[in-house]
């Protein structure tokens, strides 16, 4: 079973509860970027947007835009970003970003509620984010077995899905036919 | 020595819903004229002028700029009416008051009330990126005491805001840029009915979108004239910069507008594009530096409740029969 992860808590509203333009945006994803640095390795980032009333295109792009971007680069190793927001027009900028950077990110009601996935996903990688969702943690070999693929293939997706920050991925090496790949949830 | 004075007058329709306005396109006639001989007086006769709509003021406002690079006698003509009180009431003398003559007492105006419910902001000018959050968090203030949704507020914000940090970003323009928002009690842009609307202007004398968009050669094909250019800039990830995740701006504020059953309206070099729900128009108007945009966000009285996705306020067809 995925443990606890360790995690903190970015209360968004703090820089203002109108956010715009990149300089603004600048600033707060590098203080973002200090915070998930400091978490320790398999972190979480929680970044609440719900006292925000609004960012434009602008301001989401270089804070979550660039943020994402980067750690999907490998810049944070692994430590994830995961917004607390509800549903609604907030949304909007940072998905279009996003969308532009072929990026996503995950999004929960609340701290301890299960994930939505907001940005750019295509439907297979979905399909397997759901399984190890419901998995909480999931051997390579079961994983591939449960999408009915060849284990390169299902490696291949999960892979992908590490790369986004959209799970953990780690090697365990106790198992009986040595290496092998266990994926996690984040949240 | 006899000193010859240059008189230039805005084009002001005389007829229909907006007569007596001076509107971006009124001053066309002017910006063609402006190119006056150096060091000699300016006559600016606004005696026509009825009303002033913000893109009218933001467009007066960088036309004195330029005027006052080459003139230090700019006279400005005004008749009586309401016109002195509302550009005393925008800031615009606070603005240009040291630099132009008058050919009314504006002593009595500065000892009126100032207080108007429809004025969001003044006449304000701006150089850098800096100070575009103090301008949104004024301006988001005023529409709360007013009871404006939050929506209406966001689509506000995001407009003046984006429009903004591009003038000040991509211009370039020697004096930095100038804003103005006004609402209105009734919709003013096309044919006047009930309901409200929401202006908002934001202009620079920089270089222009054409100009900006030409330095990325990945936007070459489509920078041969001003208008193809304002169309491509409105593309999302179009942007001079060919950043990954850039040119978002202009795109996200046409959707604001075309929602809200308003437009966007973009006047760069020889070129105006304004685009609405449902179309785009372009057409050629007289060469003049900087970037003039105008955003009209109509707050309609049927306004239905899902605020999105809906029918633009004015059928293709009646917004054809009005266009031009
Ligand atoms: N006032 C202006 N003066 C000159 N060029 C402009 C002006 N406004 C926009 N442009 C041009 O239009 C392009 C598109 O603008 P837009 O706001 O969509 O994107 P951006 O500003 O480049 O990026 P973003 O808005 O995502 O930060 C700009 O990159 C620039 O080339
Ligand atoms: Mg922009």
């Amino acid at each position: 079973m995925a443990e606890e992860r360790a995690h903190r808590v970015y209360d968004l509203s703090s820089a203002g509860r109108m956010l715009v333009t990149r300089n603004v945006g600048r600033r707060v994803r590098e203080e973002l970027a200090g915070v998930l640095e400091s978490l320790p390795r398999g972190g979480v980032l929680y970044v609440d947007t719900r006292g925000v009333e609004f960012m434009d295109y602008s301001f989401a792009d270089e804070t979550f835009g660039v943020l994402i971007s980067r750690a999907a680069g490998g810049e944070f190793q692994d430590r994830y970003v995961v917004l607390v927001e509800r549903e609604r027009d907030l949304l909007e900028n940072v998905e279009a970003s996003l969308l532009q950077r072929k990026l996503a990110l995950l999004r929960v009601n609340d701290v301890g509620e299960s994930p939505q996935v907001v940005g750019s996903l295509p439907e297979h990688l979905l399909n397997t984010l759901q399984v190890i969702q419901q998995a909480h943690s999931i051997t390579n070999s079961e994983l591939a077995a449960r999408l009915d693929l060849n284990h390169t293939a299902g490696n291949n997706r999960a892979a992908k899905l590490a790369r986004l920050g959209l799970i953990h991925r780690r090697v365990e090496t106790a198992a009986p036919s040595g290496r092998q790949y266990v994926y996690e949830k984040i949240v | 020595m006899s000193v010859v004075n240059t008189t230039i007058k805005p084009e002001v329709r005389h007829r229909g819903a907006m007569s007596g306005v001076l509107t971006l396109g009124s001053l066309d006639g002017v910006f063609a004229a402006a190119d006056v001989p150096g060091g000699e007086p300016v006559v600016l006769d606004l005696r026509s002028v009825e009303f002033v709509e913000p893109a009218g003021l933001t467009g007066l406002a960088v036309l004195i700029e330029h005027l006052s690079f080459k003139t230090d006698r700019i006279q400005l003509s005004l008749s009586g009416g309401s016109i002195p009180a509302y550009l005393e009431r925008m800031d615009f003398f606070k603005a240009f008051g040291d630099r132009l003559e008058t050919n009314i007492d504006l002593t009595p105006l500065e000892e009126r009330s100032r207080h108007n419910p429809g004025t969001l902001q003044e006449l304000v000018n701006f150089h850098t990126e800096e100070e575009i959050p103090e301008i949104i968090d004024r301006i988001s203030e005023i529409l709360q005491r007013q009871q404006y949704l939050v929506k209406e507020r966001a689509a506000i914000c995001a407009t003046l805001s984006e429009i903004c940090a591009n003038a000040v970003e991509h211009s370039s323009s020697p004096f930095g840029a100038y804003a103005a928002v006004q609402a209105y009690h009734h919709v003013v842009s096309g044919r006047r009915g009930p309901g409200e609307e929401v202006l908002i202007a934001i202009a620079d004398g920089g270089v222009g979108i054409r100009q900006t968009l030409s330095r990325n050669p990945d936007h070459a094909e489509y920078t041969a004239t001003d208008n193809e250019a304002i169309r491509h800039s409105l593309k999302m990830g179009v942007s001079s910069s060919g950043e990954l995740g850039r040119g978002g701006g202009l795109t996200v504020v046409a959707q604001i507008a075309a929602r809200s059953g308003g437009s966007l309206s973009l006047r760069s070099g020889s070129g105006r594009v304004t685009t609405y729900a449902d179309r785009t128009s372009s057409r050629n108007v007289p060469p003049f530096p900087g970037t003039f945009v105008r955003v009209s966000l109509p707050r309609l009285a049927d306004r239905p409740q899902d605020g999105g996705r809906r029918k633009p306020a004015r059928s293709a067809k009646t917004a054809g029969a009005n266009a031009g």
